[in-house]
């Protein structure tokens, strides 16, 4: 795999004024499936970079797909947000009360404070 | 900006223009056990306040409820230090920190910040007896002690300092005829943030994450510890542990240490140091006697450290003795004589105490009959009388429980208080030299005060030849060797002076290194892990026995660190101590070695040997580490200032 196509290093640009649109639709792939693996940040990178790209430009021949995998990685980012905003709501709330449990789940425990 | 001085000390001109630092304070610091934390803790970055100085009732109602600049630093008078008050600070969210004036003015007329029932949950009593049921030990108790208080409190012990913080008070804060002073205003900031928090289990679980975990390793609490003192007049085998065969003991017992609110502060005169200082002259009087005409059985003097903190020192040595892990074990002890406050007797009579549970089995009580008949007998030429309480009475707090915790032994503990505490002062820092009445004449030198013979000398000097002569009957000694018991009042003052007016004395800085200035204080600390060699008043006892009891040889220092090589030495039955000499005015002391029985044994709770951090037998209290401790004053221009002056830290 051409990292460059992946990774933007050097010279390369964001721009995708210049790419062809099948590796538009590639690269969207690529960050969608990226994503499963753990990695809400390239949903959300994914539905930054091609929003303009899949609801605001006009249509072309790769756009609905495009635009299916935008919603797919929004629906995503939006779950991740949401289950991890419970999670660490819950955790900051509870964790003095939780004792043990509490410490063995924590990375650093505060000083000082329960 | 920062200036590094020649000296690598950081100064930084515009910081020592806004902010004064107060050298001369004493902190409260956080203690925990199995199941509380007591004590104070400040936020991170210190707590800040406009001071007001706590003089009046209305000072009380504008601090809590009308002053327009909260939160505030309170600088409390003496006669406001109580609970009603602490309390009443405790509950506002208008205090940010106490600073309290330690002084004799306005100081009431009994201040315990004990709690009223010591040690309730680790003596000897279950439920019908404990927690004070028949007696209530420290009635004056507040247990301020106890409690656990979200800001800081501080101690200010310099005059001069006071002094300093009340001109900035009357020169900006003061109210005038009424309303409310203008900014700007003086305010103090005390830093003292702990570290550990909720419980023992808690912290050290935390320390044991930390050492497994992490790259940096925080330690956040430490066990409190120390070690035990002890000697006999037979000198025992100290590599052969366990039973020790054809030995049997009468123990002498005394307490080393004490407390107060704060840290390190605790003289403990009455509370502790009557005790110790009866024992010692008691030993003194007693050795050259059993030397001569030993009594049949051993006598063994321990002095244990810890026991304001759940019996701490005596837990650890009966524990020891149950594991066959010391050089003697209970089947060795014939019977018990501890020596709690004896003062306060000031020609009233002496108590013993007894436990009344044992002495249901009759063999007990038969021998604690025949220990209080030889006592009385012992007690017949002297000018002092011992009488026994009511037989349902408990036993007060005292290192004997925790020995009857082990089995039935018949023990005794003398005390000057008949139900109650006589000690108005129990466990504060106002139990000094003059709660015993320990005064001097003015005009005199400090090596004539330590060897002057006040009225508090001689009556400690009749109680140990009291304890002393008992002790030689109860090891079964004869009646005709009592006369030549007889305790040195002169040992008696000196020792008085040494443990209660200044530590730094000739007779002290000839028998060891010097010691700082004032009286020590008997604080238990947190032992060798943490502040290097032992605390200073388990050595000060240590070396004095050996003073008292130590036989002087000609051996050389290098002989005396290694005394295994020569013949004529044995390691296994004496220490061996390398002793500073008298000084005169002419040159420093020549030194010499001394020989003696004395040994040190580890304090250390059993729950920290057995991990049982919530251990309900054994004392778990430890302390909290802290980063820094200090307090400073500065002005504030206006709120917004304050904010931003309280976060400047020396960045050096």
């Amino acid at each position: 795999m051409d990292l460059s196509r992946v990774f933007f290093t050097g010279n390369s640009t964001m721009n995708l004024e210049r790419m062809p649109n099948e590796e538009k639709l590639s690269l969207c792939r690529r960050y969608y499936l990226g994503g499963f693996a753990f990695l809400p940040f390239l949903w959300l990178v994914n539905v930054l970079w091609f929003f303009k790209e899949a609801f605001l430009k006009p249509a072309y021949t790769e756009q609905p797909q495009i635009k299916s995998y935008i919603k797919k990685s929004a629906l995503g980012l939006i779950l991740w947000v949401a289950v991890l905003t419970t999670w660490i709501t819950i955790f900051q709330h509870f964790r003095a009360r939780w004792g043990e449990v509490g410490d063995y789940l924590s990375f650093t425990i505060p000083l000082g404070t329960a | 900006m920062c200036v590094s001085s020649a000296a690598g000390v950081c100064s930084s001109s515009v910081e020592q223009k806004i902010y004064v630092e107060l050298n001369e304070t004493v902190p409260c610091v956080r203690l925990l056990n199995a199941t509380h934390q007591i004590g104070c803790q400040s936020s991170m970055s210190g707590d800040t306040g406009v001071l007001h100085v706590l003089e009046t009732q209305s000072d009380l109602d504008w601090i809590l409820s009308s002053g327009p600049h909260p939160p505030y630093m309170v600088i409390m008078e003496t006669a406001f230090f109580n609970r009603s008050v602490m309390m009443r600070m405790k509950n506002s969210s208008r205090v940010s920190g106490v600073a309290v004036i330690v002084s004799k003015t306005g100081l009431a007329q009994n201040f315990s910040p004990h709690t009223t029932c010591p040690n309730q949950n680790t003596g000897v009593y279950g439920s019908e007896l404990a927690n004070c049921n028949v007696t209530v030990w420290n009635p004056l108790g507040n247990g301020l002690s106890y409690e656990d208080f979200s800001f800081p409190v501080f101690a200010l012990k310099d005059e001069n300092q006071t002094q300093v913080i009340r001109k900035c008070y009357e020169d900006h804060n003061q109210r005038v005829n009424g309303s409310a002073p203008h900014y700007p205003l003086c305010a103090m900031q005390l830093f003292s943030h702990m570290h550990a928090v909720t419980d023992t289990v808690t912290c050290m679980r935390r320390t044991d994450l930390q050492n497994r975990f992490s790259i940096n390793p925080e330690v956040l609490c430490d066990p409190l510890s120390d070690f035990n003192v002890w000697t006999s007049t037979r000198p025992l085998n100290s590599s052969a542990k366990g039973h020790a065969a054809n030995e049997s003991v009468v123990i002498a017992a005394a307490r080393l240490d004490g407390r107060s609110f704060f840290w390190e502060q605790a003289p403990a005169a009455e509370g502790t140091v009557s005790g110790i200082i009866t024992l010692l002259a008691a030993i003194q009087a007693l050795y050259p006697v059993t030397q001569e005409a030993p009594p049949p059985r051993n006598i063994f003097f321990t002095f244990f450290q810890g026991e304001a903190f759940d019996y701490i020192g005596s837990s650890k040595m009966v524990y020891d003795m149950e594991k066959n892990d010391f050089v003697i074990d209970l089947k060795n002890v014939h019977s018990i004589l501890e020596i709690g406050q004896v003062g306060l007797h000031s020609g009233r009579s002496l108590w013993m105490h007894s436990d009344p549970v044992s002495r249901k089995n009759d063999s007990v009580n038969e021998a604690v009959s025949e220990m209080m008949n030889r006592m009385e007998s012992a007690a017949a030429g002297l000018s002092v009388s011992v009488g026994h309480p009511s037989f349902s009475q408990p036993l007060p707090p005292s290192s004997l429980q925790r020995f009857l915790r082990a089995g039935p032994i018949p023990g005794l503990v003398l005390a000057d208080h008949q139900k109650s505490f006589s000690n108005r002062y129990y466990e504060s820092m106002y139990d000094d030299a003059e709660n015993l009445n320990v005064t001097y004449p003015p005009g005199l030198t400090p090596d004539e005060q330590l060897v002057y013979e006040t009225d508090a000398a001689k009556s400690l000097a009749e109680v140990a030849t009291l304890v002393a002569r008992s002790l030689y009957l109860q090891a079964g000694g004869e009646n005709n060797s009592l006369s030549n018991i007889t305790a040195d009042p002169k040992t008696v003052a000196q020792l008085l002076y040494g443990f209660l007016v200044q530590k730094n004395n000739s007779w002290f800085r000839s028998l060891l290194l010097s010691a700082g200035p004032g009286p020590p204080q008997f604080y238990i600390g947190l032992g060798p892990r943490i502040h290097g060699p032992v605390h200073s008043v388990t050595r000060f006892v240590q070396y004095i026995l050996a003073n008292l009891t130590g036989t002087v040889t000609n051996l050389t220092e290098s002989q005396c660190q290694n005394p295994s090589e020569l013949s004529t030495e044995n390691k296994d039955l004496f220490s061996y101590f390398w002793v500073s000499g008298p000084a005169s005015v002419n040159s420093t002391g020549e030194p010499f070695c001394v020989r003696a029985s004395v040994r040190l044994s580890e304090a250390v709770s059993p729950a920290f040997e057995l991990l049982e951090y919530g251990s309900r037998n054994y004392s778990t209290w430890t302390e909290s580490r802290w980063k820094s401790i200090r307090a400073r004053i500065f002005l504030v221009a206006s709120r917004e200032l304050e904010v931003m002056q309280t976060k400047t830290q020396q960045n050096c």
